[in-house]
């Protein structure tokens, strides 16, 4: 029952949270806005096309990369908690295991994966 | 998104007149204006920025304010009431020493300092609202409505279906990548900081990436038939063409010049305190006397070194827009072809100037830092020379050396330097390409009659 009650309080938080949002977004919205106002800012000329485009995410080979070592941060997790009773061997294990991710880093550094732009 | 309670209000806005102590601290705050320089603006308005009762804003969104300084030609009237009406209410616009743009603009008359305490005072009569805002210059109709071919509104032509509002969408072109993405046509109009006032470049944009760019024609050139449009007469170089000027002014008038394009760029790559400490310098040594031009000579000197030890714009700066030396010499483009090496200067040909020993200072590289470091070396020389001239007095010639060029009667530089952006831009992400602008000062409004003609290339040993 007390489970039910804490869900129930949470469910009436989150409700009264969304109806404080919209009304404080209806009060710093932007009303009477015109149809000059509807455009972006060019410096005074109208754009000839409309501005939904897609563009190269350049940065997705940054992104994997990252995907990689937070897996390799995932493996650090439990090892953080034992090391300090396995003492320099399980430091030394883990330098072991990072410098060999690094040696990737320096490849991906090399073949310009951090340089998207 | 609109409330519905206000679409159907209609289209004039209600500005809730916010509590009294809110109301006075906002009032108290800089005013944010948006300030348009055209032709003949009043030479005070390059001290507005350092007033602290206003806020100088590269965008009417961020505006309270439009000041139009100096008359702006036919051409831009739409663009004008496009910017007007992107500012938020409430809003007003104000005209300075200018031709009137629309009905009910006020009128501002004075120095700088008056003027910004005008202005100051008109966001705080807009915020208490004892002055009403006004109401947009263009109707409020979108280009045509969102509706395809449908039962529904949907369906049509174009990608997704449909031409939103009027305006379809992009189509897809080769990338650097070998990649088909889409492809903007972007135009970035004559009103657009940092980037001068006047200048109408269409970009294809592919994300931030130029693909190419197109510069449109200058619409100052509406306002060069007016005759007293064409010689200003605050101008010294142009009144060097006709009668003999104080080689001190002259000089003077450069490196403030100078100064002044250096602030620019400095606010344009985000060390706005830097840039305010450059203009500073500059509108002291405007207002100096003669005998203390040999400390502003130091004083600059002291911000070249500051500057490179720094290095803080070299990242921005450094490989930047490069040109090489054959493609600017013997095409008049003063402090840019002496920033790639090419040391022509029509200054070397005048016997006042090589009385004092002056000789064309270069620098190597091309690029945009090389321009930067050029420009910066050149308004310390021509702060020293001002302070050596004395009487010294540079006759009328037909030719006479401008700060970004020589010009003459019928010429200025403009034509040439807008020639090499194209080039320039091709390529570019958008920080550069701003920084390319940059660092070409184009000055959209110098426009002088019969523009077209290409100045005599002077040999050395010509009077």
């Amino acid at each position: 029952m007390r489970t039910l009650g804490a869900a129930l309080v949470i469910v009436l938080a989150a409700g009264g949270a969304w109806l404080t949002a919209r009304a404080a977004a209806g009060l710093v919205a932007a009303h009477g806005e015109t149809a000059p106002q509807r455009v972006p800012v060019l410096g005074g000329l109208e754009p000839p096309t409309h501005a939904w485009n897609r563009y190269h995410a350049r940065y997705y080979a940054m992104a994997l990369l990252f995907l990689a070592f937070d897996m390799e941060m995932v493996f650090m997790y439990p090892w953080a908690v034992v090391f300090r009773e396995e003492g320099v061997t399980a430091m030394v294990e883990m330098l072991m295991f990072i410098a060999i991710l690094v040696l990737g880093i320096l490849y991906a550094w090399r073949e310009r994966a951090l340089d998207w732009a | 998104m609109m409330s519905p309670r206000a679409a159907a209000a209609g289209t004039i806005p209600r500005v809730r007149a916010p509590h009294t102590l809110l109301r006075r601290l906002a009032a108290g705050a800089p005013a944010r204006v948006f300030l348009i320089e055209g032709r003949n603006a009043p030479a005070e308005s390059a001290r507005l920025r350092l007033s602290p009762l206003i806020q100088l804003v590269d965008s009417p969104r961020w505006a309270s304010i439009l000041l139009v300084a100096g008359d702006l030609p036919a051409p831009f009237a739409e663009a004008l009431a496009h910017v007007h009406d992107q500012m938020p209410h409430p809003r007003r616009s104000v005209l300075w020493d200018a031709a009137a743009v629309a009905p009910g603009a006020q009128r501002v008359d004075g120095d700088a300092d008056v003027v910004a305490a005008a202005l100051h005072g008109w966001q705080g009569m807009l915020l208490a609202g004892t002055v009403e805002t006004e109401t947009s210059w263009l109707p409020d109709v979108d280009p045509a409505p969102w509706r395809g071919v449908g039962p529904f509104g949907q369906g049509g032509e174009g990608m997704m279906g449909g031409v939103p509002y009027g305006r379809p969408m992009a189509q897809t072109a080769p990338d650097r990548d070998g990649l088909d993405l889409d492809q903007l046509d972007v135009p970035i109009g004559p009103f657009f900081p940092p980037l001068p006032i006047g200048l109408v470049l269409r970009l294809a944009l592919q994300g931030d990436v130029v693909q190419e760019a197109r510069v449109e024609a200058n619409g100052f050139e509406a306002l060069s038939a007016a005759p007293a449009a064409v010689e200003r007469g605050g101008d010294p170089f142009r009144r060097a063409l006709h009668a003999p000027v104080s080689l001190s002014e002259l000089e003077r008038a450069r490196a403030v010049d100078h100064l002044q394009w250096s602030a620019h760029v400095l606010r344009a790559q985000g060390l706005a305190a830097y840039g305010l400490r450059v203009l500073e310098l500059a509108e002291s040594a405007a207002r100096a006397d003669s005998r203390e031009l040999a400390s502003h000579a130091l004083g600059v000197s002291r911000l070249r070194r500051s500057l490179a030890r720094s290095r803080a714009l070299e990242p921005s700066l450094a490989g930047v827009a490069c040109l090489g030396a054959e493609a600017v010499r013997g095409r008049g483009l003063g402090p840019i072809a002496r920033g790639c090496g090419v040391a022509e200067d029509a200054r070397l040909h005048d016997a006042s100037y090589t009385a004092l020993g002056f000789a064309a200072v270069t620098t190597q590289g091309g690029d945009a830092l090389a321009r930067w470091r050029q420009r910066l070396a050149e308004a310390e020389q021509s702060l020293v020379l001002a302070a050596r001239a004395g009487d010294a007095h540079v006759a009328a010639r037909s030719i006479q050396e401008g700060p970004r060029g020589p010009i003459a009667p019928a010429h200025t530089p403009l034509a040439v330097q807008l020639a090499l952006l194209p080039g320039l831009l091709r390529g570019a992400e958008w920080g550069d390409v701003v920084t390319s602008v940059l660092s070409l000062d184009l000055d959209m409004r110098d426009v002088a009659a019969g523009h077209s003609a290409p100045v005599p290339h002077e040999a050395p040993g010509d009077a």
